[in-house]
């Protein structure tokens, strides 16, 4: 067997729409600071620095890591796969443990979105320059067609969408790490503003600028710190052309077969066959309410018809499972980082180091990463219990 | 996941080099390379589970462009990660997959096309907006100022420099993969100074099964992020990755067979043998002309675009310890080699892969 490893530190800064006040180095500073910190660790144990961040474009400065994230004298890479970016950070991290490379690995990522002019002019530039481009696709209108796919094929209403974004709304009031929680019900969502059809504004990720940082070890480095145990991390990518994936033998484009494959996957390397019994909480990088209503049907959480019946269950907090004890990447978005808070926050809650918003009873959680046209999945699983 | 570390095999390389070639878009230039180094594996796609990147949005010409170019590299419902770095960093992370047991053969490609991204502009926006940027400094006056420094220190030399590009021009001249045109370039540096600008995606086939051609050691270096605070003609990064990567490999840096340097330029690539300690301070000009068993691919001036570069200088280390170099190919067998891949601003990281054909 490869070595086990677990996560042994957590730092995260608050996340604000902009932080005017500090620089990227100072924000990355932070983080790491108190990821080292909670893992009683100094630099000169760290083997591998990973840095995350996402379009360049979002900050406007090209490889805003190199000054803010690597460290001289400690091997050092970036990884870029948009939303996924801190999960695949992970992946990545954990397999430079595995083959041995080093005992213990920083995990870095880093977002100032909050400098772009207009967030949604740079991701209409993630689209194809020749097809897609000219008629403004954006990554609003991009989920607006899933919604309304689901909402045809399986019954969602916009009601729903609105109720999970009221509930995660809710449930970010006791994290510590958003700035300005926003307070809002189900019936203030239906009034906002109209993004895209069904989108409304609500129910929508803000702009969210901040750094996360995770420290990981190979079990022989853990020692008797608290630790999350990884007990299996996969990520699969798909075609980017979603008119490819509306109706395919893998699945249809609301199947979001890569998260529906990288958690099979996952729940085979941890020996799970029943996901809503084994989880204790769940933590889903859907930055719309109805992206999370599609990943719980991928994550095996519902079966597919099931899946508007079991939102109601989740809207009323009678899921059987904590959905984003964090209020999840609606509540705050930052791209670059916000697949691994959510990596981090399953930690937390597992170590039982999670403040304010930590529960009762969560022994092993899963985490999901979403990067791209839907076309990038990450599944991570810790848990208390070393495997 | 199964146990590691495991032995890591190379397989097959295949290096693309053409400009704006209106025939094809960027997907289909990475998907003929990415084809070729299956080819020349034997592999067909079905049997490779890893895909890792190198890429970068700004010479791609479009934020997060791995999402429409990762497909063309063979990332269908496959696990894919994507470096905005040097090719040689996603090498080794392939390397990394391989040998932790998590794949059995992974694909590396990377790529840049200088025709429509521009490396000189995309350089320039990763200086500090406030005290660099407005004297339109990037990555090639880097490249200018390491030789600067070095003319400062060694004056009584400045004559071995037209020795070296003579050589490197003729080297280039024998690379049948080489294409290139030239762009200004600051003092010091000259037309032959400088590297070929190209469209270039270099793709590798790496795993776990026996191949003629093993990956023995690797290692990464670090440098400050601030170019004058750097030890321009040290590159502690350099030797640092190429230090660890012998360390690994168990042989002598100074002992290996043949040596494919990344460099934006001449001076960077004739200045990193004296970083490594292949010659004598002050004499890296002289001996990038004499040593034939340095950067025999012609290295920068037979074409160039970041990031593909380190994975560059990986196949053609690849090619010559496997005698497939064609007209490049050393007249003497080539069982050992070092290639290294640099990545901005002037080689902060740095990566160093050896290879052992014995």
């Amino acid at each position: 067997m490869r070595e086990a490893a677990a996560i042994i530190g957590v730092g995260q800064t608050v996340y604000r729409k902009r932080h005017a006040d500090k620089n990227t180095a100072e924000l990355v500073r932070e983080a790491v600071l108190a990821a080292l910190g909670d893992a009683g660790l100094g630099l000169d144990a760290v083997g591998l620095v990973v840095g995350g961040v996402a379009p360049d474009a979002l900050a406007g400065i090209n490889h805003l890591d190199m000054t803010s994230v690597a460290r001289p004298g400690i091997p050092y890479f970036r990884v870029n796969t948009g939303g996924a970016t801190g999960s695949s950070a992970v992946l990545a991290a954990l397999s430079w443990i595995a083959a041995g490379r080093c005992k213990v690995a920083l995990v870095v990522a880093v977002e100032r979105m909050g400098h772009a002019v207009t967030a949604q002019r740079i991701f209409n530039s993630i689209f194809d320059p020749i097809y897609e481009k000219d008629i403004s696709l954006s990554t609003i209108s991009m989920v607006a067609l899933r919604a309304t796919m689901l909402m045809q094929r399986y019954g969602y209403t916009m009601e729903q969408w609105a109720g999970l974004a009221a509930r995660n709304a809710s449930v970010s009031h006791l994290n510590d790490t958003i700035d300005e929680p926003r307070t809002f019900t189900a019936a203030d969502v239906l009034r906002s503003r109209v993004l895209a059809w069904p989108i409304h504004s609500l129910e929508a990720c803000p702009t969210s600028e901040g750094a996360c940082a995770v420290v990981i070890a190979a079990a022989s480095a853990v020692g008797e710190r608290r630790a999350a145990w990884i007990h299996a991390a996969r990520g699969l990518s798909d075609t980017y052309a979603m008119g490819d994936r509306i109706s395919r033998p893998e699945g249809s484009l609301v199947d979001l077969v890569t998260l529906q494959r990288s958690g099979a996957q996952a729940y085979r390397d941890a020996g799970i066959t029943d996901p809503l019994a084994a989880f204790d909480a769940v933590e889903i990088q859907a930055p719309f309410a109805s992206s999370e209503a599609m990943a719980y049907m991928a994550l095996g959480l519902c079966r597919p018809e099931d899946g508007p019946a079991f939102v109601d269950l989740a809207i009323e907090g009678r899921a059987g499972i904590a959905i984003n004890p964090s209020g999840g990447p609606q509540a705050v978005n930052p791209v670059s980082a916000t697949a691994l808070v959510r990596i981090a926050e399953c930690a937390q809650q597992v170590r039982g180091t999670a403040g304010r918003r930590q529960l009762d009873g969560i022994r092993r959680a899963i985490a999901t990463g979403q990067g791209g046209a839907t076309q990038f999945s990450t599944a991570v699983i810790v848990a208390q219990d070393k495997p | 996941m199964t146990a590691g570390p495991h032995p890591v095999h190379v397989h097959g390389a295949a290096v693309s080099m053409s400009w704006a070639d209106r025939t094809k878009s960027l997907t289909d230039l990475i998907f003929d390379g990415v084809t070729a180094a299956l080819a020349d594996a034997g592999i067909a796609m079905d049997r490779v589970e890893s895909v890792v990147l190198a890429a970068h949005d700004l010479i791609d010409g479009r934020s997060l462009s791995s999402m429409v170019t990762s497909p063309a590299a063979g990332a269908y419902l496959r696990d894919e990660i994507r470096l905005a770095d040097d090719g040689l960093a996603a090498l080794s992370l392939g390397a990394a997959r391989i040998a932790a047991g998590e794949a059995e053969y992974s694909v590396v490609a990377a790529w840049g096309r200088a025709s429509e991204g521009d490396p000189v502009a995309a350089s320039r926006a990763a200086m500090d907006p406030f005290l660099v940027q407005p004297l339109g400094l990037g990555e090639i006056d880097v490249s200018a100022f390491r030789c600067t420094r070095w003319l400062a220190t060694y004056p009584d030399r400045a004559g071995d420099r037209a020795a070296s590009r003579r050589q490197r021009t003729a080297r280039a001249g024998r690379n049948p993969r080489a294409h290139g045109g030239a762009h200004p370039l600051p003092y010091p540096l000259t037309d032959e100074d400088g590297p070929a600008w190209a469209d270039i995606v270099a793709a590798a086939i790496i795993g776990r099964p026996p191949a003629p051609v093993r990956i023995a050691g690797i290692g990464h270096g670090t440098d400050l992020p601030s170019v004058g605070e750097r030890d321009l003609l040290g590159m502690p990064a350099l030797r640092a990755a190429a230090e660890a990567a012998s360390a690994e490999a168990a042989i002598r840096i100074d002992a290996l067979d043949l040596y494919e340097i990344d460099g934006m330029t001449l001076a960077d690539e004739a200045l990193a043998l004296e970083a490594l300690g292949l010659c004598a301070p002050g004499a890296g000009f002289a001996t990038y002309a004499e040593a034939d068993r340095v950067n025999r691919s012609g290295g920068s001036a037979a074409g160039w675009c970041y990031p593909a570069m380190g994975l560059v200088r990986f196949c053609e280390a690849f090619r010559q310890a496997g005698g497939r170099a064609g007209t490049a190919q050393h007249p003497a067998p080539v069982r050992t080699a070092l290639a290294t891949g640099s990545a901005p601003i002037g080689g902060q990281t740095q990566t160093a892969v050896i290879l052992d054909a014995r």
